[in-house]
C-alpha cells in the first residue's frame, strides 16, 4: 500500500496524455522519470475507485500546482501528498484514506537510526533493530488505517484502549508448544532448504528446538514457550552421566540466552515450563524417544531422569553467565502441583529452586492447585488446559496454544470520565470491553485472510499440517483483554488506593469480576475465547499515564505514579497494589492473589528484593505457605545487580560504581516486568517505577 | 452468613428448598453471568477455584468457617435450626 503511486518510466506509446513538462520524478522504484500526469489518474482509479472524470480533474489541478511552483525534481511521496490535499479539498475523505502513503519523516528515521528505541527493553540498538522499528512503524500505521475500524483505531490513538503489537499486525501474539511436535515430525519448515528427520541425539533435539523457536519467533509477535521441557527431553537422556546432563543443560540455556541475532537483533523471548513431578495428564502417555519412535515406556517412568535434568538446569541458572549475571532467557517456570509435595526429593528440589531465586532471581513459581494444569509463557500469560486438552495430552504434539492479540483497557481514564458515578463507571467499562472485542474480531478476520493463503501465504509456517490440523489451531486460540491501573481507578473513584482499605480491594474485585463476566458472555456470543490477562504493560502503563496527564491533567495529576517533573510517570500495572507501599510480602501475595482466579490467562506477583539475599530455607517455607494458604497463581522474586563493564564482576544491588575496581562504567539489571533486562534500556515510566519499588529487605 | 449458589445447581436448590435461609440470617449469592458483585465477593473469600469445583458453599463469617458440599452444609444448618428452636 505504501508504494502504490509508481511513476515508472513511460512506455513508447504511452505519451498521448502526458503533459510536456521539464519535471522529473524520483520514483519509489529508485528511478528518475519524466512527469506523467496519467500516473495520478491510474493510481486514483486503482486504489480509491474514484471515477475517471474526477481523477482527471484532480490530476490536472495537481499538475497546475507543480507547474506554478517551478520545482524541477519531484518525489512520488510529495505528489501523493499534493493529491491527498486535493482529495481533502473536495471532501473525498474516504478516497484520501485509501490513497494514504505510509512512511516516516526523515527526522524520525534519523532519530531511530542514531538513538535507541526504548519501547521494548528486549530490543537492542543496531541496524537490525532499526529495520525492525521502521517496519513496525509502517505496519502500525497500516493496521490502524486498514485492519481496524475507525472507532477502534481512534480509541487506541486517544488512549482509551491499547492495541498491543500493532507493528506485528500480520502475526498472532504468543505461542506455547510441545517438544513432542519436533520429536515426532522432525524439523521441516516451509521455507527451509533442508528437511531434518526426528532427532536421534539430545544435542540434535536441542538444535531443532532452538531453530524451531527462532522460526516461530518470526511468526509470532511475542513469547515462545515450551511445555514440560525436562520431561519431554527425558527419553533422550537415559544413561547419560551427570556431567553430560549438565553440559546439555548448559547448552540449552546458553543457546537461548545468546540468540540475540534473531528478529531485530533481540533474544528469543523464550520460556521453559518445568516440573519436578510428572503432571497427572502425562503420567500414562507413551513416551517418544530418539528417531521419533515410541520407547515402550510411559512418561511416568521417566520421572527420575526428568528430575536429574531439571536439577542440572537449575545448577546452570545458579552459576549464571560468564560474568555470573542471571540469564535473561529462557525463563524457567516451575509448576508446582498438588502432587509435588508428596514426591520424593521435592523438599530438596524446592530448596534448589529457592536458592536460585534468592541468588539470581530466575525462578518463576507457578502454582497449579487442585486439578488445574496450564502452559505458561511470556511475562505471565498462561493457557489453562480444558477437558479437550487433557484428551490431546495423550498425543502431546497436539498441545499448541496461542493468543491472537492483547487489548488493554485504560482503567483510570474510566474513573475520570465517570466522575464518581458507579453506574457510569461500569457502563463505560462495558463499552471499552465491547471495543476490545470488536478489535479482536477485526484482527481475527485479517489473520484468517492471511492464513487462507496456506503454504504460499505469509504465515505458511502456521498452516503446516503434519498431524491433520494446522500448526496454529484457531479453534484453541485465546483473545486477551488486559487492564492497567486498577489501583488508580479505585483511588480516583473512591478516594482510597487499594492497600488503604478492604472496601477499596472489594471494589477493585468488583471491577475485575465485571470484566471477567463480560469476557465469558462475549465468548458465548462470538464463539471466541476472550480471557483476562494481567497486561505486562512495559510501555502501556507509561503511555496511558502520559496521555491522561495530557488530556485529563487535573485528574491524572492526582493519581499517576512516579515523578511528573522528570516525566517518569506510570500507572500501577494491572491489578497490582501500589509498588511503593511498604507491605509484608505475604500480605502482598495474598491480597494480589485474590484477583488471580478471575484472570484466567495469567497473573504474577512480584516481590522486589533489591540488594537483599533472602535465606533459602525461609523462602522455601514461604513458597509452601503461598501454595497452601493463598490463591496466588505465580510469584517471582527480583534481586538487583550491577555488572562492571571493566573488570566484568557482578555485584548485588544497584550501585554507582564497581565495588571491586571503582569503575563507573557499570550496568544495572533487574526484572522490568516479566523478565530480566538491563536498566539502561528501560523507558521513563519503568525508571519511575524502579525508583518507587518497595524492596522487601527485612521479611526473609 | 453467605450461601454461594447457582441457579442450575441441584444441590444448591436442595439447600434453598429445605431450609428457611432468610430466617437463619443467610444471604444467598446466586453466581450468574450478570452478578459481578457476587463473583467479587466469592473472590474476596478466596473461593473462586473451589466454587469451580462445586457449589454450594456456605461462608460463616463470624466463625471464620467455609463449608463445602451440600451434605455438610445441610448438617450445619440442621444444627443451627435445632439451636434456634
Amino acid at each position: 500500500m505504501g508504494e502504490v503511486l509508481e511513476l515508472k518510466p513511460m512506455k513508447l506509446f504511452d505519451t498521448k496524455d502526458t503533459t510536456d513538462l521539464a519535471v522529473f520524478v524520483r520514483t519509489s522504484d529508485e528511478e528518475l522519470v519524466t512527469w506523467n500526469r496519467q500516473k495520478i489518474v491510474e493510481a486514483l482509479i486503482r486504489e480509491t475507485f474514484l471515477d475517471r472524470g474526477t481523477a482527471e480533474i484532480i490530476s490536472e489541478e495537481v499538475e497546475k500546482i507543480i507547474l506554478k511552483s517551478g520545482i524541477s525534481v519531484l518525489t512520488s511521496p510529495l505528489i501523493r501528498e499534493l493529491v491527498d490535499a486535493k482529495l481533502i479539498e473536495k471532501g473525498l475523505e474516504k478516497a484520501r484514506k485509501m490513497h494514504t502513503r505510509l512512511g516516516m519523516p526523515l527526522y524520525d528515521v534519523e532519530q531511530l537510526i542514531v538513538y535507541p528505541n526504548k519501547e521494548n527493553a528486549n530490543v537492542p540498538h543496531g541496524p537490525e533493530a532499526t529495520n525492525l522499528t521502521l517496519a513496525e512503524n509502517i505496519k502500525k500505521e497500516y493496521a490502524l488505517l486498514n485492519v481496524f475500524s475507525q472507532d477502534v483505531s481512534d480509541a487506541h490513538m486517544k488512549g482509551d484502549i491499547h492495541l498491543h503489537d500493532l507493528g506485528f499486525i500480520d502475526r498472532p501474539y504468543c505461542s506455547g508448544q510441545s517438544l513432542e511436535y519436533i520429536k515426532k515430525f522432525g524439523l521441516s519448515l516451509p521455507n527451509s532448504l533442508a528437511i531434518a528427520k526426528p532427532a536421534k541425539h539430545p544435542e540434535v533435539l536441542l538444535a531443532h528446538m532452538v531453530k524451531f523457536a527462532a522460526a516461530l519467533q518470526s511468526n509470532f509477535a511475542g513469547a515462545i514457550g515450551w511445555d514440560a521441557v525436562n520431561l519431554f527431553f527425558a527419553p533422550y537422556l537415559e544413561g547419560l552421566s551427570k556431567k553430560d546432563l549438565k553440559q546439555l543443560a548448559q547448552m540449552l540455556i546458553f543457546e537461548f540466552s545468546q540468540q540475540a541475532v534473531a528478529r531485530g537483533g533481540q533474544a528469543i523471548f523464550s520460556d521453559i515450563n518445568l516440573y519436578w513431578e510428572v503432571p497427572k495428564h502425562f503420567e500414562d502417555v507413551p513416551a517418544i524417544g530418539p528417531g521419533g519412535e515410541y520407547t515402550g515406556k510411559t512418561y511416568g517412568e521417566y520421572a527420575k531422569t526428568a528430575q536429574e535434568f531439571v536439577k542440572a538446569l537449575f545448577e546452570v541458572y545458579m552459576e549464571g553467565d560468564g560474568c555470573g549475571r542471571p540469564f535473561f532467557f529462557p525463563k524457567p517456570l516451575v509448576h508446582i502441583t498438588e502432587k509435588f509435595w508428596n514426591e520424593d526429593g521435592s523438599e530438596e528440589f524446592l530448596e534448589l529452586i529457592c536458592d536460585v531465586a534468592c541468588e539470581k532471581g530466575n525462578t518463576y513459581f507457578v502454582f497449579d492447585r487442585g486439578n488445574t494444569a496450564k502452559i505458561s509463557e511470556c511475562c505471565r500469560l498462561s493457557f489453562k488446559l480444558e477437558k479437550s486438552d487433557f484428551e490431546d495430552a495423550k498425543q502431546p504434539w497436539k498441545m499448541r496454544y496461542s493468543a491472537i492479540q492483547n487489548v488493554t483497557i485504560n482503567l483510570p481514564r474510566i474513573a475520570y470520565e465517570a466522575k464518581g458515578d458507579d453506574t457510569k463507571l461500569f457502563n463505560l467499562l462495558t463499552e471499552r470491553i465491547e471495543l476490545a472485542v470488536k478489535a479482536h474480531i477485526q484482527k481475527r478476520m485479517f489473520l484468517e485472510k492471511l492464513l487462507s493463503q496456506g503454504e504460499r501465504g505469509p504465515l505458511a509456517l502456521l498452516t503446516m499440517n503434519k498431524d491433520g490440523q494446522p500448526y496454529l489451531r484457531m479453534h484453541r486460540v485465546s483473545y486477551l483483554i488486559g487492564m492497567v491501573g486498577l489501583n488508580e481507578l479505585v483511588q480516583y473513584h473512591l478516594g482510597q488506593e487499594m492497600h488503604e482499605s478492604d472496601f477499596a480491594i472489594k471494589f477493585g474485585l468488583k471491577v475485575i469480576a465485571h470484566m471477567k463476566l463480560l469476557c465469558d458472555r462475549f465468548s458465548k456470543i462470538h464463539n471466541m475465547h476472550f480471557v483476562l490477562e494481567q497486561t505486562p504493560a512495559e510501555s502501556t502503563a507509561y503511555r496511558f499515564a502520559r496521555l491522561d496527564l495530557k488530556h485529563f491533567s487535573e485528574k491524572a495529576g492526582r493519581t499517576v505514579k512516579g515523578d511528573i517533573s522528570r516525566g517518569e510517570i506510570y500507572y500501577t500495572n494491572s491489578t497490582y497494589l501500589n509498588v511503593s507501599h511498604p507491605i509484608n510480602p505475604i500480605d502482598r501475595i495474598r491480597i494480589e492473589g485474590l484477583f488471580h482466579p478471575l484472570i484466567e490467562a495469567g497473573s504474577l506477583t512480584h516481590i522486589w528484593l533489591g540488594e537483599k539475599r533472602p535465606d533459602t530455607k525461609s523462602l522455601a517455607n514461604f513458597i509452601k505457605k503461598i501454595f497452601h494458604n493463598t490463591e496466588n497463581d505465580q510469584v517471582a522474586f527480583s534481586p538487583e545487580f550491577t555488572t562492571c563493564l571493566d573488570c566484568k564482576k557482578t555485584m548485588r544491588g544497584l550501585l554507582d560504581s564497581c565495588s571491586y575496581c571503582g569503575s563507573e562504567r557499570i550496568e544495572g539489571m533487574t526484572r522490568i516486568t516479566g523478565y530480566f533486562t538491563r536498566i539502561s534500556s528501560w523507558n521513563k515510566g519503568k525508571l519511575g517505577e524502579l525508583r518507587d519499588r518497595f524492596r522487601s529487605k527485612d521479611y526473609f | 452468613m453467605i450461601l454461594f449458589s447457582a441457579p442450575t445447581c441441584d444441590k444448591c436448590n436442595y439447600i434453598k428448598k429445605n431450609f428457611n435461609l432468610k430466617e437463619l440470617g443467610i444471604r444467598i449469592e446466586e453466581l450468574t453471568e450478570e452478578n459481578a458483585e457476587g463473583l467479587a465477593l466469592l473472590a474476596w473469600h478466596g473461593l473462586v477455584k473451589r466454587a469451580e469445583e462445586g457449589l454450594p458453599i456456605l461462608v460463616v463469617e463470624k466463625e471464620k468457617l467455609v463449608i463445602r458440599g451440600y451434605e455438610n452444609i445441610a448438617k450445619y444448618l440442621e444444627r443451627k435450626v435445632r439451636l434456634k428452636n
